[in-house]
């Protein structure tokens, strides 16, 4: 580690103010910051300690997401390393482009949406569409919107939803099915040409419905991070006893979800699959985990939060079960994340009209 | 006079400065073929309102000359619809059916009729016609260009790189809106760079001089 931070040391002068290579000044800074903390002292007030700055943040979603990335790799073998390494590297450079231009620093946001994008892709898809994709999420989702806590919506939901209404065929023909056994597929790398089939919530409206058990341990196809639910469970209670991921988000969701899925499901049973395989299928889970409860995108204020939480929730099972889309969860955090500044003001309105009326 | 046929071109660009015109921008740039024909059609029905707009400027009273240049347009859509349908391909006027007749209420027709026509001569209107035709069908095959080849992997119809897969998105409504956001927010980017380099060598000239005064 010495030897590290003397060669940063010896290289410094050349990116710092008259140095040869200034303008990639936002790249070293964020090469020392990755390896070490900053020496910076602030100079004036406010000195802010708070133990949990944005860097621990995005560390605790990269830990909770941990699971998930593990059984990736266990059920759609080292194909998924081929998918986070191209789409760290075509999000990275658009960011670092970004952060040059605009005299930034490279933030650690990305990290985030980095490891997620693959994860919400189904796992044999071509990587150049990978890289389109993430692209696409970090440019139109996130930079011109002013970048990292200035997007109103989630980046790797939008380079999703583009990848979805781009290539609607690649994207439904590369569910591969996953491995099994001790190993599963992590000593394989397999490409476009290993065997695909529907995903289970596509399945269902043809007639053939998955057992619960799979769905739980994640033996189904589906986008490479969302099949395992038991994985998804472990490192989002993490998330949420560490209070990264809100609790409120991800109880309105599931809970609105399971109400209304009961109450449709014995009004009108024939629409409706009951809610305990819906809550397992799919994405419900991981959204409700790890996108919805994205600080940025997502209302501050608590009231906010609950009918963020329900419009997820309900969209969500309306999608499902009433229109062509077999998965509404996308489309529904999408929705939320509109909806999330205009719940805010309403929230922070009804408040004051309450202590105006108090006096 | 070259100004008034050069600054439909980029400096009031109808469809990127002044933002007029959008609704045929948007709908009509599924393709180059379609694009092309739509700004031809605009331009030969701008140029001809103006220069006759022009004409009878004199002649028209104010109350009543909105309805005046609309009836003065509408004939030249008819005439422009016409031919269109008698010399286009069938796919291209079946694709643009609705929005040719709608020319009549395009807001770069009216606008140049009540904001330049009717104050000018015939020659400048009809130089004015061609530029700001000019740049709206610049405009619209530039939009038409980016989504055809991301959104088909064509240009004009022709495939040129067979092995791209096209992101079928870029030729619907999305794409459009997409394309056009980003084609805005560039054209918004470069006049303000011009704006901030325009105020810094204003502050930097006169301080020689207000020195003296606040001394």
């Amino acid at each position: 580690m010495r030897l590290l931070l003397g060669i940063l040391d010896r290289v410094r002068p050349i990116f710092e103010d008259g140095g040869k290579l200034r303008p990639m000044k936002p790249v070293f800074d964020a090469t020392e910051n990755f390896f070490y903390a900053p020496s910076a002292r602030t100079q004036n007030a406010p000195h802010i300690r708070d133990p949990l700055d944005l860097k621990r943040f995005m560390s605790m979603v990269i830990i909770g997401l941990a699971p998930c990335v593990v059984a990736a790799f266990y059920f759609f073998g080292l194909r998924m390393l081929a998918m986070i390494v191209v789409s760290y590297a075509a999000g990275g450079a658009v960011e670092m482009l970004f952060a040059v231009v605009r005299k930034e620093e490279i933030n650690e946001g990305f990290l985030v949406t980095g490891l997620i994008f693959p994860l919400i892709l189904p796992p044999g898809l071509p990587l150049w569409i990978v890289a389109v994709g993430v692209a696409f999420g970090v440019l139109v989702g996130k930079e011109i919107f002013g970048g990292t806590g200035r997007n109103p919506f989630n980046p790797a939901l939008v380079g999703r939803c583009f990848l979805v209404l781009g290539y609607p065929g690649v994207m439904s023909a590369t569910y591969i099915v996953p491995g099994s056994g001790p190993l599963g597929r992590l000593t394989e790398y397999v490409g476009v040409e290993a065997m695909t089939r529907a995903t289970p919530l596509a399945e269902a409206k043809q007639g053939v419905v998955a057992p619960i058990a799979d769905l739980f341990w994640g033996n189904v196809t589906g986008s490479a991070g969302e099949t395992a639910a038991i994985a998804i469970i472990v490192g989002g209670v993490f998330l949420v006893l560490t209070r990264v991921a809100n609790w409120r988000t991800v109880a309105g969701i599931i809970g609105s979800f399971t109400v209304l899925g009961l109450v449709l499901h014995y009004a009108r049973p024939d629409d409706f699959a009951p809610v305990g395989w819906h809550l397992l299928a799919g994405g419900l889970l991981f959204g409700a985990f790890f996108m919805a409860t994205d600080p940025v995108t997502s209302p501050i204020t608590n009231g906010g939060k609950w009918a963020y939480a329900v419009i997820i929730g309900a969209a969500t099972l309306l999608i499902r079960n009433l229109t062509g889309y077999v998965e509404g969860m996308m489309f529904a955090i999408l929705l939320g994340n509109i909806a999330a500044p205009v719940l805010d003001d309403v929230a922070v309105r009804l408040r004051l009209r309450r202590l105006q009326h108090e006096g | 006079m070259r100004q008034e046929l050069t600054k439909g071109f980029l400096k009031r660009n109808p469809v990127f400065v002044l933002m007029v015109g959008l609704c045929p921008t948007l709908a009509t740039t599924t393709s180059m073929n379609n694009a092309l024909a739509m700004g031809v059609a605009a331009t030969a029905v701008l140029v001809c309102s103006n220069v006759f707009v022009s004409l009878v400027r004199n002649f028209i009273p104010k109350g009543v000359r909105i309805p005046c240049y609309i009836v003065i347009i509408a004939s030249f859509v008819t005439i422009v619809e016409m031919l269109m349908k008698y010399f286009l391909p069938l796919a291209v006027s079946e694709k643009l059916s609705i929005f040719i007749p709608l020319i009549v209420v395009n807001c770069i027709i009216l606008y140049r009729a009540e904001d330049f026509a009717s104050k000018n001569g015939v020659m400048v209107s009809l130089l004015d016609g061609i530029g700001m035709g000019g740049g709206f069908t610049g405009a619209l095959l530039l939009i038409a260009a980016i989504r055809e080849t991301t959104g088909n992997g064509t240009v004009f119809g022709l495939k040129f790189w067979p092995a791209y897969e096209p992101a079928a998105v870029m030729t619907l409504a999305p794409g459009a809106f997409i394309v056009m956001g980003l084609l805005l927010a560039l054209f918004k980017w470069r006049s303000l760079r011009k704006i901030r380099a325009a105020t810094l060598t204003a502050r930097a000239e006169p301080q020689v001089g207000t020195e003296e005064v606040t001394a």
